[in-house]
């Protein structure tokens, strides 16, 4: 099961460039939808990703559906290569996102993301706005059915 | 956080708007109502504490199933 705070700690004292987008994003606005993963937007110039391959990697991180005989490597190699990598890691399941549907990449989704102060570090987590045009550009039934919710805390906030 | 208004709207909220639509289409606002009186860290805590929890509660039964599953001496 996924370890919040240390993953947020680590890529926070790693210095990555991240923006927490997805349920957890949702649950620091206030939502009470439950999810069992992390969802960020990462920067793609090669010193983040060098950043963020080093953080993780002490935490064996693996694509989820890669079948375990598949060898892996993980490098900023592997991340400037790819684009989006749903990971198992052992603090859980991180979901790398170099683009998210409905805002952009990384300089999009940080214009659309507020700081907030997680665990003594400055971190940046998509707007209600954000969230709210991610789930309609998903589009998938479990992305719809959070919009009412997420405009009820946009009209709150 | 939340002033008194804010958890007035919350109770009661006005006609056509998001929180009266989405009271209507089955989102508990008590449940908005109480996390609004948290921060943003708190909510992440509560969070992880429901998943954790949940971890709890699926261990014993994960055993149990485990030692329900049929081995090849139940087909004797």
């Amino acid at each position: 099961m996924i370890k919040l705070r240390q993953i947020i700690e680590l890529l926070a004292a790693h210095e990555v460039e991240i923006v927490i987008v997805g349920g957890v994003a949702m649950t620091l606005h206030g939502s009470a939808y439950m999810t069992f993963d992390l969802d960020v937007c990462y920067a793609r110039p090669n010193e983040n990703l060098r950043r963020l391959a080093a953080a993780l990697s002490p935490h064996s991180p693996r694509p989820r559906d890669l079948p375990e005989a598949l060898p892996f490597v993980w490098d900023a190699s592997t991340l400037r290569n790819g684009m989006n990598f749903t990971l198992s890691t052992d603090l859980g399941d991180v979901d790398l996102l170099g683009e998210v549907k409905g805002v952009g990449s990384y300089n999009e989704a940080r214009e659309a993301s507020v700081i907030m102060q997680l665990y003594g570090y400055e971190c940046r987590v998509f707007t209600l706005d954000a969230l709210i045009a991610s789930k309609r550009a998903a589009g998938r039934p479990k992305d719809l059915l959070v919009l009412p919710e997420l405009e009820a805390l946009r009209e709150m906030s | 956080m939340q002033d008194r208004s804010s958890a007035e709207r919350l109770l009661n909220p006005p006609p056509d708007s998001a929180l009266a639509r989405a009271r209507d289409f089955g989102v508990d606002l008590t449940l908005i109502a109480a996390r609004l009186k948290l921060t943003p860290e708190a909510r992440l805590d509560d969070l992880q504490r429901l998943i954790d929890d949940l971890e709890a509660a699926h261990a014993p039964n994960a055993r149990a199933t485990s030692a329900r599953r049929p081995s090849a001496d139940d087909n004797d």
